[in-house]
């Protein structure tokens, strides 16, 4: 808690300095519109952290699919939608596809990869990736096309920014899924085997942990988390399947704020980036750099996480 | 749910595995079409080929294909109809799958593997940039038809016959300008050095040339926040927001900017992306009569002569599925073009390719009711025929025509209009 508390204090302080410098001479409000869209976008790399976090932490497994499984869930309750299907009922096809898959790949794939290096599952995630994002820009045209939900239609004003409903359920969701997933994992007994299993595989099954049980859950879990970032992303950025699929990326470098342990870490870490990102469009010679902030946190994160720790390439010492 | 999905047709799927059997079906019935195709014989040609290349990109994030995919169905055409003096054309294509190293090897293959004697109905983001001085050194000229990149424009053997970002953008902002009382334009581009930069650069040289104001907001195509483009746009004080982005881009953009209410606190212009059958219905009815689109090619339901044949063309000779859309008018335009230029040659010469390329170098004053100036080539080290547009206003889940055929008008053009005194069309 202590250390939450620290990283939010060093956060507000960064974007507090950072605002004052590129905002100097800028009317409060204008600085203002930007943070608010920031924290907007933000919300969105931190859900995406917080699912890559939630499997890694049961299973082992950097899911880089998870942007891929959730284009799949936006396309598929596109489709559905387009040929009349009630909105609800598309939207929990779409999340329903992203749990097949997510199993489908977790109980077939990923669990005959469970002994192998972490680098080697994550780059077969990513090649399950590469196939799900084939696979929809085959079916589906480029034609233009646009994911809406009800809640895009009310709005509330933030600090002279319109802020959709849509996104301020996207920012509750998030705060809501980093304590409820937290408590989850702390508290209950499935989070316990959770954490006994990406602890140390061996001495879980040792010990009786119902690996596989577990480890379907993670999957099933994390599914229903990428297919409902990819709902979000599809509504809130486009609906483009590259796009969607990568925007995992920024999403690991918000996880790894986190240590890819902590969910209210990445729930900081991609605020934080979000709304630094933002900040930047003030500047004109930095806002070209806007892309590299997620990235360049991480990086700063993870140099003052590893201060006075000795590394070998064979690992921690 | 792949088959329903076919049935809709808004998939790949159909166009890639019903192409063949409808080009199949097509050739056995071309005499039945309403078709006006080369010297219109209504005999087959049976010569030796005459090979002509084509290089597109289709892979994710678009797909390209519509020119050289009607400039095929020309093609096929033209082949049931006499071909080039009784010799069939062969046209090939390759795919660069928007991959410099791809393209450079597809240029390689057909210019020296295959020795094509021409480029007809190039359409990439990609391969212009990278094969313009592949095309220069072995002196081949490549009649493009959707092209995007500065490299496209500004090379001496590339011609194209789609406009591009650059006249496009500035067509918007002087039909803004000008009917609209615009005084200081936004133009919201993609932050790529021969894209973005270019073609907004431009639109900011033309306001300026008319004591205006106009500014740039370059987005980063990966970047996931339109909102601080919206914010940035807002900030510079603009009246008038341009949207200078591709389709899906756009769309996400202008949804932001629905988010925030803006459609009726500023005016809203587009270059020609926007143009495209199915972006009514993605942007919705609150652009309804708001947002105002330039095409670069004359508006599909215009008719004429060319217009009527493009889509008789197409609908004889091209996949069902395949897009009807502007470059699919400019692969076709540049087909016919060339064809016509290559009937007039030398038969003997036709396998020449320093003849064929100065055939298509001598081209000029071409007219069609396609393109709203006249289409010429000339020896020169930059290409930009199309130069005049027609504005449209998104309406009534379609679009409506709210200027007809008009010039651009920009410092940009002026080396152009140099050009087109020495040839005598201005």
């Amino acid at each position: 808690m202590r250390e939450t508390l620290r990283a939010l204090g060093i956060c507000i302080l960064g974007v507090t300095v950072l605002g004052l410098w590129l905002g100097a001479g800028k009317p409060a409000s204008v600085l203002g519109l930007f943070i608010v869209s920031g924290l907007a976008v933000g919300s969105l790399y931190a859900l995406g952290g917080v699912g890559l976090v939630v499997l890694y932490r049961a299973t082992g497994v950097l899911n880089l699919a998870a942007g891929a499984t959730g284009m799949v869930a936006v396309f598929a309750a596109w489709q559905l939608q387009d040929r009349g299907v009630l909105a609800p009922l598309a939207w929990g096809a779409g999340l329903a596809v992203a749990l097949v898959l997510a199993l489908g790949y977790g109980r077939f794939i990923a669990a005959r990869m469970a002994w192998r290096e972490p680098v080697v599952k994550a780059v077969a995630s990513l090649g399950f990736a590469l196939m799900l994002l084939g696979l929809v820009s085959f079916l589906f045209s480029d034609d233009p096309r646009k994911f809406e939900l009800p809640t895009d239609k009310a709005a509330v004003m933030i600090l002279g920014l319109r802020v959709t409903v849509t996104r301020l359920l996207l920012i509750g969701a998030t705060v809501g899924l980093v304590i409820g997933i937290g408590l989850l994992l702390e508290r209950s007994r499935i989070g316990l085997q959770m954490r006994a299993l990406a602890n140390n595989r061996r001495i879980s099954s040792l010990i009786g942990v119902p690996i596989l049980r577990v480890e379907t859950m993670a999957w099933g879990l994390s599914g229903l988390l990428s297919g409902f970032t990819g709902l979000m992303f599809g509504d809130l950025v486009r609906l483009e399947p590259a796009v969607i699929t990568f925007l995992v990326i920024p999403c690991i470098a918000a996880a790894i704020c986190g240590r890819l342990a902590s969910l209210p870490l990445v729930l900081i870490g991609g605020m934080t980036m979000g709304v630094v990102e933002s900040l930047l469009t003030l500047s004109q010679p930095l806002k070209d750099l806007r892309p590299m902030a997620p990235y360049v946190i991480a990086a700063l994160v993870l140099l003052a996480m590893n201060r006075g720790r000795a590394l070998t390439f064979a690992g921690e010492e | 749910m792949t088959m329903r999905v076919l049935r809709k047709g808004s998939l790949k799927t159909a166009a890639m595995f019903g192409a063949g059997m409808i080009a199949l079906a097509a050739s056995g019935g071309a005499g039945m079409a309403a078709v006006s195709c080369g010297a219109n014989t209504g005999q087959a040609a049976t010569g030796a080929p005459v090979k002509v290349g084509g290089i597109f990109g289709n892979a994710a994030p678009g797909d390209f294909s519509a020119s050289t995919t009607a400039a095929r169905a020309y093609f096929d055409c033209v082949n049931a109809n006499g071909g080039l003096n009784g010799r069939p054309i062969q046209y090939l294509t390759e795919n660069d799958q928007w991959n410099p190293e791809l393209a450079a090897q597809a240029a390689s293959k057909l210019l020296k593997d295959e020795k094509v004697v021409a480029m007809v109905g190039n359409g990439s983001f990609v391969e212009m940039a990278v094969n313009a001085p592949t095309y220069k050194a072995e002196g081949v000229m490549t009649m493009a038809s959707a092209c995007a990149v500065s490299e496209c424009f500004e090379s001496p053997n590339i011609v194209s016959t789609n406009q591009g970002p650059l006249p496009s953008t500035v067509g918007a902002a002087q039909y803004m300008v000008e009917e609209k009382g615009s005084k200081n334009v936004s133009c919201i581009g993609l932050a790529i050095p021969d894209v973005g930069p270019w073609s907004c650069g431009a639109m900011e040289g033309y306001m300026a040339s008319k004591g205006l104001a106009g500014s740039s907001v370059l987005l980063n195509p990966a970047s996931p926040d339109v909102n601080s483009a919206l914010l940035e746009a807002v900030g510079s004080g603009a009246d008038t927001i341009l949207v200078n982005l591709p389709a899906g881009l756009a769309i996400a953009f202008l949804k932001a900017a629905e988010e925030q209410g803006m459609g009726d606190s500023y005016q809203w212009a587009s270059s020609t992306p926007l143009y495209d059958r199915t972006v009514p219905e993605a942007l919705g009815a609150y652009w309804d009569g708001k947002m105002y689109v330039n095409a670069e090619m004359t508006p599909w339901d215009k008719g004429g002569p060319d217009a009527v044949n493009w889509l008789a063309v197409m609908d004889a000779y091209a996949p069902k599925e395949a897009a009807r859309d502007s470059f699919s008018q400019s692969g076709y335009l540049s087909a016919k073009i060339f064809v016509d230029a290559m009937l007039a040659l030398d038969p003997a010469t036709l396998d020449d390719r320093a003849a064929v390329t100065a055939a298509i170098t001598a081209i000029k004053g071409v007219t069609s009711d396609l393109m709203c100036g006249p289409y010429y080539v000339g020896e020169a080290d930059r290409h930009m025929p199309n130069h005049a547009g027609t504005m449209v206003v998104v309406k009534g889940g379609g679009f409506e025509t709210v200027r007809d055929c008009y010039e651009y008008d920009s410092p940009y053009f002026a080396p152009i209009f140099e050009q087109e005194k020495a040839l005598g069309l201005r």
